[in-house]
């Protein structure tokens, strides 16, 4: 509770801080390694008063927020994690040109104190961008449980920079956090940042390429450090060496650098970035020798116990399984009762708006509003509300005890058979609950062809809302043994899906290269305030698109379109599918909405009067058609308008495809 | 890198190069160091960012069931790596 405390106090101070005016305005960059607890600074300094999105054009997630102290108005920028500054993904490229072109007041680098020499690594590169910074040393608490102790001050003297120890979880340590980053702002406090030098033999390329830079890209300097540009030159970066193209003599800059590399090469028999990386690797293992204290050994823990049993060959998988199980009944079982109380709810006020409206609307005109806008933004809160959030929550509690890399350790074999790797599981677990985040949640793929490879398959998994259909129409009609034969049935469509998938995309798979994060505790607090935040973003993403798609449903419905939609696709439903003509109209709603299909079809037909056959069809089509509007508002975001759309039309294709097999080859296996 | 020739990058000293074996080799809680990686360019320096540079000593934690990711620790962290690539790092058995 103390930290509840806390948080309320600086929000109160919060409130204060923007009705006086506010003496400066800062902006500050939070930068650091993934799994650093970064998020969670994040989440102490800005609290509720942020705002998440993309950065502009990229599909890497930006989180902004505001923050009132001491009378200044703080900016806060979350930079994503990252390993190093080098171009691997998009995430680091983000980070790198936000530090060096939009120049932050103050980064604040979060370091894990718990594995001091691999985030040290990070902070001599952001010391290479000579880039204003001031560590928070975070986690110092699991330091210590790890046995280890870190000397502040003689850190704070080797990187000639400011330390602030904290532990985010609890709020600890950042409120000197930001009085030093006050202090460091108005130059009370002065930088003395170390300047990262390499080997002789080294060190002259980098001087001589340097001298050349500083030449012949007097415009670059201005952005970039003409050092740090030597640095990467040498290091082959591509992304730098993109940036000469525009320059008369960068050709000529490029050339000295290759050769430079080269020589490089042959002295030390290695790539040079790896020269580099050793040459870092080198100077923050030795920063971190200087100022740990190793007090004593460590135990083994709960925590590792723990590791040992959910990534066991044998035990891992019941584990895995019971897991999965257990979100999807949570979700399923939590999200039903909750959807029960709330279509009521709704119901009912529908009903009394709709009564008002007709009073001085004409009858078209309420139909619209009522069954278009308010039905869409009904839906919306429908979904929503039941299964988004205790999924969100869920997936929180996963993420931050440290679960979903071991599930990913688990099923890296099998991942591979489709062309992926083991973190590609996990947004596939996710599909299960919903396919919007599991599509977002494809961004953990490295590469842009894993991360479309993934959403592809992604989308194919049978979210929560087609469960009910599966259940509700095969499972509690058919049996459940059928239910069931059609989730195996959808693995295997996958699996098959992935390998030709992966056959046909150009492009070298990618291996696993994965941080096993240690088990950790979760707070409370944090894995609220993360489902808040996703579950406001799900609202402002998949809500207008479902009123804009319900109201233009609603309209051709009254124009009486939805008559010729049957009668064209009768030859469809009744002569491929061999289902009631009828039963069209229910797929068309169920773009919206895909538990709404049944809703709809029971009332168009009795559902006892469908055969076996027919249940088992319908519902194979509903599973595989079409990723519902959300999803497809979810994909254009992540891969792209020709991506979505494609990816729309091969599931609306196969689903047809496979439902009229299914309705030819079924009576053959079937009996009844 | 469509369109261009794919380098494939070693490094490592040649003095370095006797007596290593595949990471994928050694059994769990058994000790290596690091001698050199193979791959493509983008492998062999993101392998490096991460902490396997020549000289470092790794420690195999667990092996994933069916040919699955290796689990080591390097530089205090813990790294697990799909078996192809791990079979791609070579280490010369036991303490430096």
């Amino acid at each position: 509770m103390p930290s509840v405390m806390v948080w309320l106090l600086r929000y109160l101070s919060n409130l204060e801080g923007r009705n006086l005016m506010a003496k400066r305005q800062l902006t500050i960059a939070l930068a650091g390694n993934a799994n650093v607890g970064k998020s969670v600074i994040f989440n102490q300094l800005t609290g509720l008063n942020q705002i998440v999105g993309n950065w502009p054009g990229k599909t890497v997630e930006r989180a902004e927020g505001t923050l009132y102290f001491k009378g200044y108005k703080i900016r806060i920028i979350d930079l994503p994690g990252i390993y190093s500054l080098s171009t691997f993904s998009m995430e680091e490229i983000v980070s790198r040109d936000y530090i060096a072109v939009q120049k932050p007041d103050i980064i604040i680098n979060v370091v894990d104190a718990s594995a001091l020499e691999r985030n040290l690594y990070f902070t001599l590169q952001l010391l290479e961008l000579e880039a204003p910074i001031i560590v928070d040393l975070n986690q110092v608490d699991f330091a210590a449980k790890k046995g280890l102790r870190i000397d502040v001050k003689k850190l704070s003297e080797a990187l000639g920079v400011p330390v602030v120890p904290t532990v985010a979880v609890t709020g600890s340590g950042i409120d000197e956090m930001l009085s030093t980053v006050i202090a460091v702002s108005g130059e009370e406090e002065k930088l003395k940042p170390l300047k990262v030098r390499y080997g002789k033999e080294i060190e002259e390329k980098v001087e001589a390429l340097k001298k050349l830079v500083s030449d012949n890209l007097s415009q670059l300097c201005t952005v970039y450090p003409a050092r740090w540009i030597a640095v990467k030159l040498l290091e082959r970066d591509t992304d730098v060496s993109g940036k000469l193209k525009n320059y008369k003599r960068g050709k000529e800059v490029l050339k000295n650098a290759e050769k430079l590399a080269v020589e490089l090469e042959k002295i030390h028999g290695e790539a040079s970035p790896v020269v580099m990386a050793s040459e870092r690797y080198g100077l923050a293992n030795k920063i971190a020798k200087e100022v740990t204290v190793v007090e004593a050994s460590p135990r083994i823990s709960l925590e590792q116990k723990l590791d040992a049993v959910t990534t066991h060959k044998v035990l891992g998988y019941p584990i895995l399984v019971a897991i999965v199980a257990s979100m999807f009944a949570l979700i399923f079982i939590g999200g039903n009762f909750l959807i029960a109380g709330l279509e009521f709810l709704f119901e009912n006020l529908l009903f009394h708006v709709e009564e008002v409206l007709s009073s001085f609307l004409p009858e078209i005109a309420v139909s619209l509003i009522n069954d278009g806008i308010l039905a869409g933004v009904v839906a919306g809160i429908t979904i929503a509300l039941p299964y988004i959030v205790p999924f969100y929550i869920i997936l929180a509690l996963l993420e931050d005890s440290g679960y979903l890399p071991r599930a990913a350790f688990l099923m890296d074999n099998l991942m591979h058979k489709i062309g992926l790797h083991g973190k590609a599981f996990i947004p596939l677990m996710l599909g299960y609950g919903c396919s919007v985040p599991a599509c977002i949640g494809c961004r953990i793929m490295e590469t842009e062809r894993e991360r479309f490879l993934t959403g592809f398959v992604v989308v194919l998994i049978p979210c929560a809302a087609r469960t009910v259909i599966i259940l509700g129409l095969v499972g509690r009609f058919v049996g459940l043994h059928a239910a069931l034969a059609l989730y195996v049935f959808d693995l295997v469509l996958v699996f098959a899906l992935g390998r030709i998938a992966f056959k046909a995309l150009p492009g070298e798979p990618v291996g696993l290269i994965m941080e096993m994060p240690p088990y950790k505790k979760p707070s409370i607090k944090n894995i609220l305030m993360k489902t808040w935040i996703r579950t406001k973003d799900f609202i402002y993403m998949a809500l207008p698109i479902i009123v804009a798609g319900s109201v233009v449903i609603e309209a051709l419905y009254l124009l009486g379109f939805m008559n010729y939609v049957v009668e064209a696709a009768s030859p469809l439903m009744s002569g491929w599918l061999g289902l009631p003509p009828e039963a069209g109209i229910p797929l068309v709603f169920g773009i919206l909405r895909k538990e709404l299909t049944l809703i709809l079809l029971s009332e168009l037909v009795p559902l006892e009067s469908l055969t076996a056959i027919q249940m088992i069809v319908f519902s194979l089509v509903t599973m595989i058609y079409i990723p519902c509007i959300a999803t497809i508002a979810a994909c254009i975001r992540e891969f792209g308008w020709r991506r979505a759309l494609a990816i729309t039309v091969i599931d609306i294709a196969l689903a047809f495809f496979i439902g009229g097999l299914a309705y030819q080859l079924l009576p053959l296996v079937m009996t009844t | 890198m469509r369109g261009r020739k794919k380098r494939s990058y070693k490094q490592g000293n040649p003095r370095n190069m006797e007596n290593v074996v595949s990471l994928t080799s050694l059994r769990d809680g058994e000790i290596g160091v690091v001698a050199y990686t193979v791959g493509g360019f983008g492998l062999v320096r993101r392998l490096a960012e991460m902490g396997l540079t020549p000289g470092v000593e790794v420690k195999v934690l667990r092996k994933g069931p069916f040919r699955g990711p290796f689990e080591f620790e390097v530089r205090g962290v813990a790294l697990a790596l799909g078996y192809g690539v791990a079979s791609k790092v070579f280490v010369k058995p036991g303490r430096t």
